[in-house]
Formats: C-alpha cells, sequence, structure tokens
C-alpha cells in the first residue's frame, strides 16, 4: 500500500457512516480501564468508557491523517514546508497576539530564538517576543 | 473548547493549489491545526457549500486531491442556513456566499470561529456581531 493510498482508506473510514460495532482484543492496562470507567461515573466527561475511547481513538486518527497529508506534500514539494518563523506568524494570527499584524518582527523573534533553542515551537517563539518586548518597555521606561 | 475554521474561496484555492500566491501561508495554518490537533486541540476546518462552488471546487476532480485529504467538512445550505443566510443578505447585501460563510458564523455549534479569509471587512460585516477571529490571507 503506497502512503496515498493508506491516506485515502484511512479516510474512507473515518468518514464511514457504518454504525456496526466490533468487540476487539484491544488490551487495556486495568489501571488506565479504571480511570476511564472513574472519569465516565464521577466527572461525566462521556456518556460511556466506549463512547469516551472511540471518541478520543477518533480524534488522534483524524490528526494522524491531517500530519499525514502534510508530510506526503513536503516530501513531493520540500519548498512549501513551513520555518519555524512562519508557523509563529500562522499561531500569532491563530490566537490573536498582539503582534499578529507585524509578521516581519514575529520572524525577528523566531532567528533569535533558534540560536538557543533550534527546537522551539511556534508557541514559545510568541512567548519569547511577549518576553523581549516587556524587556525593552521596561528598560524604555526606566531610561525616561 | 471547540474551535472552528471556516474557509473563503480563496482560502480554500490558496491551500488546494501549489501554485497559488498564498499556497506557503495556507499550508503554515494547516500545519499549525494539524500539530494542534494532536495535542488534543478540539479544531474543525469546513467550508459552506456555496463557497465550494465558487471556489469551484469538485471533490471527484484530481486537482483538488490535496484538499479533499484535509477532511474539510461541507456545512450544507439548507433549513436554518437558508433563512440566516437570506436575512444576512437583505441586511448587508453581501454575496450568496459571502452570506453563507455569515449563516455558518451565527448557526456553529462550537465557543470560537476563525475565518480565513480575503475579505476580513466583509466577514466582520456578516458575522452580525458574533465574535469571530478574523485571518487575512
Amino acid at each position: 500500500m503506497t502512503r496515498e493510498e493508506a491516506i485515502d482508506r484511512l479516510n474512507e473510514l473515518l468518514d464511514s457512516t457504518d454504525a456496526a460495532t466490533v468487540n476487539t482484543s484491544m488490551r487495556l492496562p486495568h489501571a488506565l480501564r479504571d480511570a476511564a470507567a472513574l472519569a465516565v461515573q464521577e466527572f461525566g466527561v462521556a456518556p460511556s468508557t466506549t463512547v469516551m475511547t472511540a471518541n478520543a481513538l477518533r480524534s488522534m486518527l483524524e490528526a494522524v491523517a491531517m500530519q499525514a497529508v502534510l508530510d506526503l506534500h513536503y516530501t513531493e514539494y520540500p519548498e512549501t514546508r513551513p520555518s519555524l518563523a512562519d508557523l509563529a506568524v500562522a499561531a500569532a494570527e491563530l490566537d490573536e497576539h498582539p503582534l499578529a499584524s507585524q509578521p516581519d518582527v514575529i520572524r525577528r523573534y523566531a532567528r533569535e530564538i533558534v540560536e538557543r533553542h533550534p527546537n522551539a515551537s511556534p508557541e514559545d517563539v510568541l512567548l519569547w517576543a511577549d518576553a523581549r518586548r516587556y524587556r525593552e518597555a521596561r528598560q524604555a521606561k526606566e531610561a525616561a | 473548547m471547540k474551535q472552528l475554521i471556516l474557509l473563503d474561496s480563496e482560502a480554500v484555492n490558496a491551500l488546494a493549489h501549489r501554485s497559488h500566491p498564498k499556497h506557503a501561508k495556507a499550508v503554515s495554518q494547516a500545519q499549525l491545526i494539524a500539530t494542534r490537533r494532536t495535542r488534543r486541540h478540539e479544531f474543525n476546518v469546513a467550508v459552506p457549500v456555496s463557497v465550494r462552488v465558487e471556489a469551484g471546487w469538485d471533490r471527484a476532480a484530481s486537482e483538488w486531491t490535496f484538499a479533499n485529504r484535509f477532511r474539510i467538512a461541507d456545512i450544507a445550505l439548507d433549513g436554518a442556513a437558508v433563512d440566516a443566510a437570506a436575512r444576512i443578505r437583505a441586511r448587508t447585501g453581501a454575496s450568496v456566499t459571502d452570506a453563507h460563510l455569515g449563516a455558518a458564523i451565527q448557526l456553529a455549534a462550537a465557543d470560537h470561529v476563525t475565518v480565513i479569509t480575503s475579505d476580513p471587512g466583509d466577514m466582520r460585516a456578516v458575522a452580525s456581531g458574533t465574535r469571530i477571529v478574523v485571518i487575512p490571507i
């Protein structure tokens, strides 16, 4: 099965409206099963442990499918892979960060943070930006 | 927190087509959503069917394979959505697709709605006071 076929089959299965259920031989740690039962009974997180398990599994599989599509795209077209700075700008827009309208500033902070933290996340860049701007504002206040 | 991401036709085309000048930006947003979904953020991405028509998105056509694989849901134009869209169009003079986007915003069963669009002003107008995050494409 090629990667494309696997993605398409995964999406097909996730889109299926077949409500038929199946007993599985999946083995869960006792403690995890008991924790799930407790969460359902005491915190009402789902109507049943079965529903909770199925929802969590679906959510994870949908995320896997989406990332697989992107990974395939990056393999075929490496130039389309976003940089940390691109992702930080996207995060600023999605989260309504005050710097969302200043992508060049975010890109500068992204370049700065990777010097010390090569594995920084987009959210790390925005936190770094906040810290830097706070420090700059404080220095300006003290100088005034 | 349930978050709904809506795309207008420009955003759809930007995501779907590598030759589109905003493809990189659309892919960055898609990557961020994918990463956050793996961290259990509840994101759903959807497109009103009228937007699909405007964008020319034929799910059976091979040039739309990349977009098809993203699990972007259709939002139908029926029932309450028709009435809501008609009211928005009558009040704002918006296009049918923008009115449909407005109806989708107003009827969304989500805590938070984000619209990726080439017309931020139009989206705020059709949102009719519903709080949204607008990401310009």
